[in-house]
This record gives structure tokens, sequence and C-alpha cells, in this order.
């Protein structure tokens, strides 16, 4: 039976829109959009930006009259903008503003410019939004630079001077961070940038200024082409540079651990027997860290799932992606104590963390290091821990740190007169609590450690 | 055809002029910089650098199509 329907996000643009038909994504072009879409296709600029590997590819399925149907190339996992590291949302920005730049050189122009035109795939940044891409007008404004704004350098600049956290907030703000805020959230100081002053606080006041205005008089607007491409240029310059004021670029981010180096290599290599006896092939870290221990594993995974609370690790991890043209990973922030919720149009545009890993089902989900931050830092019980993983996925490698721990000793002394109040922290509760929802497969203490690696199997 | 599917902002629209004035300077300034630092061979690349420029070459495709520019 087909199942086709309308992708809960994709009903902005009346150009067409995108559909899931059998667990694929396709989609469908309107013929108020044909002049554009065949354009696109006989000048080759389709086939170029996909070499260049600034669009991604599709294939034409099926012509009539009134509809063109094509299938991209699909994604297996899409991690939204408020999951992605400070240097993801660059890579993002830059390769919109390159596409931009491209596109205008080949007389077309994009008409958005969210951050949700961008997904990651094979270790880099790709434009997904085929629709985006329209004729260009000769002076005539960017019409998408306000969007442009909202969506990828406001964000990237309040990071700056705020701190990559600040990334997060952008669940808030689905249609971009509105430009009054935006304004109002920087320094004063930066007023003296003429850079940020223009793009930023003279854009906010012409916005609040001509709100209440006639869009006819848009057509008084005008650019030249060689001043759009200098607004296109300079941004692509600026962001380029930009840098968090709390990290020194990426390379040096250092991983603190409490174990000796062979603690660490029976770790590895302990995981490394297990995932090749579950013969896993797509994997979920959901505290990866900077990707160092999906990087011990030698047998061949198609896809591996990076995730971390830490948003210099995640950068780390995705620098390594890119040095190392890693494929197979992908490196994103979560937060697992308030994972991405549901967010836009009746919560149905863009889909919670949670439903996403389980449309992805992976073979098995690693938690290194993890259950005890889960259980002292955000106080979740083991049942709920263990059933929130038992939704997952079917396998669980899990590492418990035991109460004599180093590490777990300073998050019990943290809690100062309340320390007694978390005796249930204890190897014996945690091994009966997970027994509700799993099988137990294998476990191994990790010689010279005060830790024990699990690996569980869901109960049917 | 234009699609007006989502508010561009008119402010937006009419902002561009002035800041493309100071784009303009900016652009400029820099491929100056660019080349004093070449001719005295100040220019460096990063090794940790991972971005590239802007301009993607249509040379580095198999088959350069004479829609160039």
């Amino acid at each position: 039976m087909t199942n086709n329907s309308r992708h809960a996000s994709s009903y902005r643009d009346p150009s067409g829109h995108v559909y899931v038909e059998n667990g694929i994504i396709k989609r469908v072009i309107f013929s108020t959009y044909f002049s554009q879409y065949k354009a696109l296709q006989n000048t080759g600029f389709f086939q170029k930006a996909f070499q260049h590997q600034l669009l991604i590819p599709h294939e034409e399925l099926k012509v009539s009259e009134t509809e063109i149907h094509i299938q991209p190339t699909q994604i297996p996992f899409i991690t939204y903008p408020y999951e992605w590291s400070f240097q993801q949302y660059k890579e993002a920005a830059l390769l919109t503003l390159k596409l931009q730049k491209y596109a205008l050189q080949h007389g077309f122009s994009l008409k958005d410019a969210t951050a949700y035109n961008v997904a990651f795939f094979h270790g880099k940044a790709i434009f997904i939004d085929t629709l985006s891409l329209d004729f260009y007008k000769e002076n005539t404004p960017w019409r998408a630079y306000k969007q442009f704004i909202t969506h990828f350098l406001g964000p990237l600049v309040l990071a700056k001077y705020h701190g990559a956290d600040f990334l997060k907030t952008m669940t808030s703000f689905i249609d971009g961070i509105p430009l009054k805020l935006l304004s109002s959230l920087l320094p004063t100081r930066t007023k003296l940038n003429p850079f940020l002053y223009t793009n930023i606080h003279l854009l906010a006041r012409y916005e609040h200024k001509h709100q209440e205005e006639n869009v006819e008089k848009r057509k008084q607007a005008t650019l030249s082409k060689k001043g759009l491409f200098n607004i296109i240029d300079s941004l692509y310059n600026y962001i380029k540079k930009i840098k968090l004021k709390e990290q020194s670029e990426w390379g040096d981010y250092y991983q603190k651990t409490n174990y000796s180096d062979t603690a660490f290599q029976q770790k590895s290599t302990i995981i490394n027997d297990w995932i090749q006896q579950l013969n896993a092939k797509k994997i979920i870290d959901v505290g990866g860290n900077d990707g160092t221990f999906v990087r011990q594993i030698s047998a061949d995974i198609t896809l591996a799932l990076v995730g971390d609370i830490d948003n210099n690790a995640v950068n780390q991890n995705y620098y390594l992606v890119k040095k190392n043209k890693e494929a197979h990973i992908i490196p994103f922030t979560i937060d697992l104590l308030n994972p991405s919720p549901a967010i836009g149009f009746q919560n149905t545009e863009r889909f919670s963390f949670i439903k996403r890993v389980a449309n992805f089902q992976p073979d098995v989900t690693l938690a290194l290091a993890l259950i005890h931050h889960l259980s002292l830092t955000g106080n979740v019980p083991f049942e709920n821990s263990a059933q929130f993983f038992a939704s997952i996925s079917n396998n669980l490698l899990i590492e418990f740190p035991k109460r004599t721990d180093s590490y777990v000793q300073r998050l019990l002394n943290a809690k100062a007169e309340f320390k007694n109040h978390f005796e249930h922290y204890q190897i014996e509760n945690f091994e009966k609590a997970y027994s509700f929802y799993f099988e137990l497969v294998d476990k191994r203490p990790i010689n010279d450690s005060e830790r024990v690696l699990y690996l569980f199997k869901k109960k049917k | 055809m234009e699609f007006l599917y989502f508010d561009a902002g008119l402010g937006a629209m009419l902002a561009q002029a002035a800041v493309a004035v100071v784009a303009g300077v900016a652009v400029f300034y820099k491929s100056i910089k660019y080349k004093i630092k070449t001719i005295f061979g100040l220019h460096k690349e990063s090794s940790e650098e991972v971005f590239d420029d802007i301009d993607v070459d249509d040379k580095s495709l198999k088959k350069p199509s004479k829609n160039d520019q």
C-alpha cells in the first residue's frame, strides 16, 4: 500500500512540497515553479551545484502537465540548528552564502535562507531545499537577507558574546531570532563595529521604522548586483572568522578522564568485541564526548550518531570528522535531561529528538560515562533511565561507574548535606532496575578502574 | 513570477543599500590587505583552517560547462 503524505514541515512554499512515500522523502513541484525548475535544469546549474556538493542531488521521477516529482538523495538523520555545534552552525551559514553567490553568478538567487534548509550529510553541510532557488532580477536586493540575519548571523554573533549554549535557544525561534531582540541582546559596543552596526542594529531600526508601511513601497528598494556581491562577501568573511570568546577555535579540546591507558584500552576492546558480536551497523552514542570511543570501533559501521551536551566536545568531534573525512559520523549537541522538543505549528514541523531516534532505529545505544550524570546530576531514578534506553534501541551498551569512582564521589560530595539522599546509587540497584527492561548479555569490569561495562538486550 | 510567501521585510529590503556601502568598503580593504600581504610574503595559510573561500571554481568540475562566468 502506498502511503503518500505531505511532510508536516513543508507547507510554507507554494512552489511545491515534500512528502513521504513508503518511508522515502520525495518532492512535488507545481506549475508555478516550472519555469525556474526547467531553467535550473537546462542551464546545467543543478548538475554543477550537485558536483560542487552545494545542493542535495535529486532524480526526476515523473513529469506531468501539472506536477513534477523528484526524489532527493536520502539523508538518514536530520539534526536541527539548535543541535549544531558552533562550527557546524558556521558551516551551515557559509554554505548558504556560498550557494547564494554561485546562484547569483548564474542568474539565480535564494528566495529563502532559513537554517532548516541545511542538513549534515557525509561529513559536511549540504543545502536540502531545492525549491529555494529562484530567478535573480537585476537591481533587486536579496529578499532572503533578513532571514539570513535572523537565522544565521544573529545566533552566531550572540553565541560569540554569550557562549555557544545560546544556540540551544533557537528552539524558541523557528523563524529566526527577532531583529529587535537580537539588537538589544548585543553589547552596546557592537554599534561601533560598522559590519555589526549595519547588518544588525541599522537593520533592526529600518525594520521597526517601516513595519507599518505598504509593501508596495518595496519596489523602491534597489540594489546593484555589485552591491549584493559585496554584502554576501562581507557576510562570508565575517562569519568565517567569527570565534567563540570561551574557546580557542578548534583543535585543542582536551578530554578529561579519570582512568589509565590500560583501562582505556580494555574499555575500547570490550566495546569493539560487543559491537562485532551484535553486528551493529547503526549506532547512537548519547554521551559521546568528542567521538573518541566511536573512533575506536573497528567494525564496519554505516552510521554513528554521536551526541554530547558539551558544545566544545561536539565541535572537536566535528573537526575530526572534517579532518579525517569521516562520512559515517554525525556529531550533534544534546542534553538528555532536556532533549530537543517537537516544535512549530501543531508541534509537528520539527520532530523531537526522541521521535527522530525512534525512526532511525539504531542497532545499539552506547551510554558511556553517562549514568552517574543522569542519576546524580539529573536525579533521574534508574527505573526511568532504563525505560528511556529501552525506548531507543534493542541493545544497550552502558558503563556504570561505581560509588567508589572519583567522578561519582565528586558528584556526591557536591550534594553536601543531601548526600545521604543518594544512597540508592549502588551497582545492585542499577542491575535490579535495568533487569526489569533488559536481559543481561554480558558484564565486564574494567581493570584498573571503578567502572563496569554492561551489554543489555531489551526484553520482548 | 515572484513569491511572497514570507515577509521579506520592507525595512530589510531598503536597508541593504546602506549595508552594501559599508560591505563594499570592508571587501575592498580586505582585498588590498591581502594583496599587500602577498607581495611581502606575509600571507599565511593556517593548517587549522577548515572553511575555504566563498568562490566556487567550476574548473574543478570534470566537465566544465559553457555557462560558467
